[in-house]
């Protein structure tokens, strides 16, 4: 089990308007260095929205992000990431036409210095950067145990083997920080136990992982800590198993017994 | 009902290039090379061409739309952006050495290394803010810079409006090769040269990082940046050496038709040299060249039926784009890594 350490990324009071609707609330949240933080609530709830304003894809109407000491408020999505976050996406969204491969090489490639020139005139930095790249993307592909599939093309991969390309074209940005958008949809239980062993595994690698997940049996096994939302408001912030028997967290998800009323 | 890949050409290619050894590659370039160099000898052959003179076909249109074709490439194909508006950089190349060429004592290949600078220039600015733009939106801003382009030099005195500018002067001679009017095979090895550099060019990128960083565009633009892709930077990359070549064409037509007016660089160049693009594969190079060259030497090879080629070019183009609708040579659907070999991981 990896050590907890200090804060890594704050939301402050961080709040989320589109036009009329208010998608976060309020929501204050804070992930610590080396855990893996269940994000939960109800279709709806904004888990995603977090994600996209911690990833830049939404600029927050009010609050502070805070990863690593700096203020995410003003970064571009590409600066994001290469301060050392990373995501995948809920409904997959690797480049179909290229392969497994190259999907992770484009991903290290954001903290290499070599650009246009250097590729252009073959210069020895861009060919070294070009070597490393690749030993790293296939070394990624291997711990996440899909190097088998390395030539193939994404779009052709299974469906299984392409949310775990995701994790690696993540990783690939070697972040300090991967946000995981519902990386088990979809799958049946048996994958549900090889992806969670997955996740536990990218922790223990030294990553710090913020993660959305439906699936409750998962999330009790391997989280450290979860937190729900339901409309935007943060409901509970605890160990798995105070959270699965809090009043309000069931609430959200089952509604009020009749008889409670 | 569907009619696809009865003949795979682009396989069947690639499998002998990739099974060949380094000597055996090098002599393949090097033959096709001497073949195509030997091309404007071939004017009393079936290919000749009745009423225009064979070498000057194979110059304009066809060595130029080549040309053109592989620098539009770059930024539909490669990164997949739509411009409309690439005559422009034609347009801006072509007035560079016309201005330059009629008022100063500098020679054309002197100009060109300034009229590429022009183009890329005018390029960096117009996708700075444009380039946040995608797909359609793009298309029309990049149509209206062509049209403007066009307008500035049709209502401009130092472009001399509408009556163009003549007297441009030739390239000055290689020792013994000059440059005539009558004889355009100097010509034809120039713009061959220059499309082996643009064809050394883009290869040498679509293996490395800008390559990756284009496809990654192409393919999904988001995702692209949330992947750490500065994806701003690598459009107008693209678009700046799209128009590095298209500046580069312009010069070179300027300088081999001794004369230019604003009434060659309409919508029709663009529209045609996307067609150029689409026809023969867009991504794939060889089949962008032999789209463009098709479309460059068809008209002028059925220029005896006169009135009705232009009904006969419609034609082949629908009837191949309904056979083809990938274009003739599609792109490759490789299931090997963009690297470079060497790099064993």
């Amino acid at each position: 089990m990896a050590k907890i350490g200090k804060t890594l990324l704050k939301l402050d009071n961080v709040t989320m308007k589109f036009g009329g609707v208010t998608a976060l609330n309020g929501v204050n949240l804070e992930v610590k260095e080396g855990e893996i933080l269940a994000l939960i609530g109800p279709n709806g709830a904004g888990k995603t929205t977090v994600f996209n304003v911690i990833t830049g894809v939404y600029k927050q109407t009010s609050g502070i992000v805070n990863f690593d000491g700096i203020s995410l408020g003003n970064q571009k999505r590409y600066q994001v990431t290469a301060l050392g976050v990373a995501r995948t996406f809920q409904n997959i969204r690797l480049w179909g036409d290229m392969t497994a491969l190259e999907n992770v090489i484009t991903a290290t490639d954001v903290h290499k210095k070599s650009g246009l020139v250097g590729a252009l005139f073959g210069l020895p930095r861009a060919r070294r950067e070009e070597a490393e790249n690749r030993e790293r993307a296939m070394e990624i592909l291997r711990f996440i145990g899909i190097d088998e599939y390395s030539d193939r093309l994404a779009k052709n991969l299974p469906y299984g083997v392409q949310r775990r390309l995701e994790i690696a074209r993540a990783l690939g940005t070697s972040p300090k920080l991967v946000l995981l958008d519902e990386p088990a949809a979809g799958f049946n239980p048996a994958e549900k136990v090889e992806l969670a062993a997955t996740i536990k595994k990218v922790r223990d690698a030294g990553y710090t992982v913020l993660l959305i997940e439906h699936d409750m049996s998962l999330i009790m096994g391997i989280s450290d800590r979860v937190v729900v939302l339901d409309f935007g408001t943060k409901i509970a912030d605890d160990i798995p198993s105070v959270v699965q028997n809090d009043p309000r967290v069931i609430e959200a998800y089952l509604g009020v017994p009749a008889d409670a009323s | 009902m569907k009619i696809r890949n009865y003949w795979n050409l682009r396989d069947f290619g690639a499998s002998i290039w990739e099974n060949a050894g380094r000597p055996m590659r090098v002599a393949i370039v090097l033959i096709s090379i001497l073949l195509v160099g030997l091309l404007p000898f071939m004017g009393g052959s079936f290919l000749a061409t009745p009423i225009a003179s064979f070498d000057a076909v194979l110059v304009y249109p066809v060595g130029m739309f080549v040309l053109m074709s592989l620098g539009l490439n770059i930024v539909v194909g490669k990164s997949g952006m739509l411009d409309l508006g690439y005559v422009a950089f034609f347009a801006i190349g072509a007035y560079t050495m016309a201005i330059l060429g009629t008022t100063t004592k500098l020679n054309t290949w002197e100009i060109m290394p300034i009229g590429i600078a022009f183009a890329m220039i005018a390029g960096v600015l117009l996708g700075i803010p444009t380039l946040r733009l995608r797909g359609d939106y793009l298309a029309i801003v990049t149509l209206g810079f062509g049209e403007i382009v066009r307008l500035v030099v049709l209502n401009s005195t130092w472009s001399k409006g509408p009556n163009g500018i003549a007297n441009i002067p030739m390239p000055p001679h290689f020792g013994p090769l000059k440059f005539e009017l009558e004889n355009q095979r100097l010509f034809f090895w120039v713009v061959m040269a220059m499309i082996l550099l643009t064809i050394w060019m883009i290869r040498r990128l679509t293996v490395r990082r800008p390559g990756r960083a284009w496809e990654a565009i192409r393919q999904d633009e988001d995702a692209a940046e949330l992947m750490g892709v500065h994806t701003l930077k690598y459009k107008i990359w693209s678009f700046t050496l799209g128009a590095a070549v298209g500046g580069a064409a312009g010069v070179l037509y300027a300088s081999k038709n001794l004369y230019i007016a604003p009434e060659m660089f309409t919508l029709n160049v663009s529209i045609l040299i996307l067609a150029c693009v689409v026809f023969g594969g867009i991504g794939n190079i060889w089949g962008v060249i032999i789209g463009a060259t098709i479309l460059g030497y068809l008209p002028d090879r059925i220029r005896f039926i006169s009135d009705a080629r232009l009904l006969v070019f419609g034609l082949v183009l629908v009837i191949v784009m309904n056979f083809r609708p990938d274009g003739l040579l599609p792109r490759k659907k490789r299931e090997k890594a963009i690297v470079k070999k060497g790099a064993n991981a």
